[in-house]
């Protein structure tokens, strides 16, 4: 294996106020490792998702290895590693909504925005080719009691038909 | 110690150990994957469960505990007298119930969903935990009828590769480059039943930093399934074709203990060996890949002397009657002799005494490979001195007393280049794997009217001899190492030299020989003896004493 195989990585740097930020974060905890998700979601919104130029400066920011932060971006389905919508659509497909008829609104959503739902290793294919929308399966958002439920970025949504869906992404657009 | 009632077994422990440890110590096996005795225990595989019994009081006596514990975390300590269960014990375990024997089928049940029972082209096939406690305690079958995982291979440095399919997660791996590499290359990506070993890679695959620290080769050693492989062994040998030898590492000052794994045709590999006081289970790459020399194509293999400026093949008969000619025809004062920190005890002994005794020249110098790098890791070292045997060369040079009590001093380094303006014979012993000679001591060497030098490679050193004779390697001969620490430590005969070349000390004895020097020794054994009764501080340093764990030097 030779160096030329070992990826090149566009630098990252937080903006002056999110560094700010980071920074409070950090000093929160008794350890520097401890601040590692919210400090990845500061960074997650703002490059847009986890660069390898991001997990490099959280790790050198948290004194930990790389890897330590692969790990845990890898863990959660909450950091992406590549290119997301604008919007991601997170629809709950456990047990109360799918009695409550989840599938619907999810099949009305791919026909309406013409795209697959992504997958946590393949986000493009649940991405909308003008790059506005993702669709995500989701596990349970905790509001069974209004099935089915989804998010928008995070906004929550109730009682979801396919004529509210319509009604919700037209505000979006 | 604690009193324990192990199974059937009344036996005392070490206070502190654990339920593996202590059951080990007493012939018990427990078996366990995630466990490593050099790293920490996070019990994430379950298969070393056991059923220690604890007071119940409603029942006034000593049950199996409600659960079973990990005997990777279960401690034994000495109980307050008012705690002893059945009135004398500190802890009782049972490692052999049904409980435990179940709880073990169903484990290795689990482990074995996702592998692919790939034995018959499997590296590991034959020296695999896997294998072998599915034998002792697993199922014969599966209940498992699901589509199986199917994770990539993976490249994760110049030696490792990564059979995802083969890995049951116990993450030892991660935990060698964390506690004891230091350098944390290793992690778990995704989760649950998905979860992967890996390295830090951006998305699409590439990696950001690869597992090319120069203690990398150990995960391979500690992955107890066919999951990390070395690339250097991949496919060349069933384990059980090879012969096993014990040996030390001549790769630097540090001596780590290994095994030197060889067939008719060579060395396969090396593997650490435990050394308490010394490597632990460890060895480093440099030393683990360093064994290539040994069965090159390019080593000695026949006498050599110069006939018009060329070296050409002759006889040892030839070769060692030249030598002995020039030798006698020499001043004793214009002879040096130099050994190698290469060489074992025996062979710097026995050229220490046929300086002394034979040639009667005080002058001894100590040749060896140039200083290089040292590496410090949180739990290991690798030492700057290239050489297994600085300190037992300096001993065994540096030993015979002249008449006034004191012996000759071993002459190193510059002052060794310096010294040679005048010498007229110089018999020079090598042996290392790359020795490169710096102008001055080219011309150092050149300048010495004849320059015998017994070496394993047409090196640069040996290009300038008159004579040449093909010595042997770590691998070819018997022998104790002096480590920096004054470890004294024992070097088996795994291969046979290649062509006509002999054993080192074999050849300094044929050179006595032919001086009319009194040499009868039949083995390096036979040698070391005589050094245990004559080198102060290797009193303990015999063949038999030394075994397989070493001595360490006495102040003496």
């Amino acid at each position: 294996m030779s160096d030329e195989l070992i990826h090149i990585e566009t630098p990252f740097e937080f903006s002056e106020s999110n560094r700010q930020e980071v920074n409070e974060l950090i000093q929160r905890y008794p350890v520097k490792e401890a601040a590692m998700l919210p400090v990845l979601h500061v960074a997650q919104k703002q490059a847009g998702y986890i660069t390898p130029g991001v997990m490099r400066h959280v790790a050198e920011l948290l004194e930990v290895s790389v890897m330590k932060v692969k790990d845990v971006v890898t863990f959660y389905p909450m950091f992406f590693e590549e290119p997301v919508g604008e919007y991601v659509i997170r629809v709950c497909y456990t047990l109360p909504c799918a009695l409550r008829d989840c599938k619907l609104v999810l099949d009305h959503l791919k026909e309406k925005l013409g795209t697959d739902i992504a997958s946590e290793t393949d986000l493009a294919k649940g991405t909308t080719g003008d790059g506005k929308f993702t669709i995500l399966k989701s596990e349970c958002l905790a509001s069974c009691d209004v099935a089915p439920v989804m998010m928008v970025n995070d906004d929550l949504y109730k009682n979801l038909t396919p004529e509210k869906v319509d009604e919700i992404l037209g505000g979006l657009t | 110690m604690a009193l324990i009632k192990l199974n059937d077994l009344e036996v005392e422990v070490p206070d502190g150990i654990n339920v593996v440890e202590a059951a080990r110590m007493h012939g018990i096996e427990v078996p366990h994957y995630c466990y490593h005795p050099g790293l920490s225990s996070p019990a994430n595989c379950r298969m070393c469960l056991v059923e220690p019994h604890v007071f119940f009081p409603p029942a006034g006596k000593v049950v199996p505990d409600r659960q079973l514990a990990t005997g990777c975390t279960a401690m034994i300590r000495t109980a307050p007298p008012d705690r002893k269960l059945d009135g004398k014990f500190d802890y009782i375990v049972q490692t052999d119930s049904p409980r435990v024997k179940k709880a073990r089928e169903d484990i290795l049940e689990f482990l074995l969903v996702h592998h692919p029972l790939d034995c018959p082209v499997c590296d590991q096939a034959g020296e695999c935990d896997l294998q072998d406690f599915s034998y002792r305690h697993g199922h014969d079958k599966s209940r498992y009828v699901e589509v199986k995982n199917v994770p990539p291979k993976k490249d994760l440095g110049p030696d490792v590769l990564l059979y995802s399919t083969r890995c049951i997660v116990c993450t030892r791996c991660i935990r060698f480059c964390d506690e004891v590499a230091g350098s944390g290359e290793l992690g778990l990506i995704q989760r649950g039943s998905h979860d992967e070993i890996d390295i830090p890679r951006a998305h699409d695959g590439t990696p950001l930093q690869l597992l090319d620290n120069k203690l990398a080769g150990n995960v391979v050693d500690i992955c107890p399934v066919g999951a990390l492989i070395s690339k250097d062994f991949l496919f060349k040998s069933r384990p059980w074709f090879m012969k096993k030898v014990n040996s030390v590492c001549p790769g630097c000052s540090v001596g780590c203990n290994i095994t030197v794994e060889y067939k008719e045709d060579g060395v396969y590999r090396l593997k650490p060996r435990y050394h308490a006081d010394i490597n632990e289970h460890w060895m480093c790459d440099d030393g683990r890949l360093g064994y290539e020399y040994v069965n090159s194509e390019d080593r000695l293999q026949i006498p050599m002397k110069r006939e018009n400026e060329e070296l050409t093949a002759t006889s040892w008969e030839d070769v060692l009657q030249l030598m002995a000619d020039r030798l006698s025809a020499a001043e004793a004062d214009s002879i040096v002799v130099i050994g190698s920190a290469q060489g074992t005890n025996e062979e710097n002994y026995l050229l220490k005494k046929l300086a002394h005794d034979v040639l009667k020249t005080d002058r001894i110098g100590l040749f060896g490979r140039n200083v290089g790098e040292e590496h410090k890791f949180p739990q290991f070292t690798i030492e700057s001195d290239k050489n297994p045997n600085t300190r037992g060369a300096r001993d065994m040079l540096g030993a015979f007393t002249n008449g006034n009590g004191t012996a000759a001093a071993v002459i190193e380094g510059d002052k060794l280049w310096e010294s040679l303006s005048d010498a007229k014979v110089v018999y020079l012993v090598n042996g290392s794997p790359e020795r490169p000679l710096t102008d001055a001591e080219r011309t150092a060497l050149e300048n010495v009217d004849f320059l015998i030098v017994q070496d394993i490679f047409l090196s640069d050193v040996a290009q300038l001899a008159d004579a040449v004779l093909p010595s042997t390697t770590f691998t070819e001969k018997d022998g104790s190492f002096t480590n920096s620490a004054g470890w004294v430590q024992r070097i088996h005969k795994a291969t046979d030299p290649p062509g006509e070349a002999r054993v080192d000390w074999e050849i300094i004895q044929q050179v006595a020989k032919r001086l009319a020097g009194e040499f009868e020794y039949h083995f390096a054994g036979e040698i070391a003896a005589e050094i245990a009764a004559t080198v102060p501080g290797y009193s303990e340093a015999t063949h038999q004493q030394i075994g397989d764990g070493g001595v360490k030097l006495r102040d003496e």
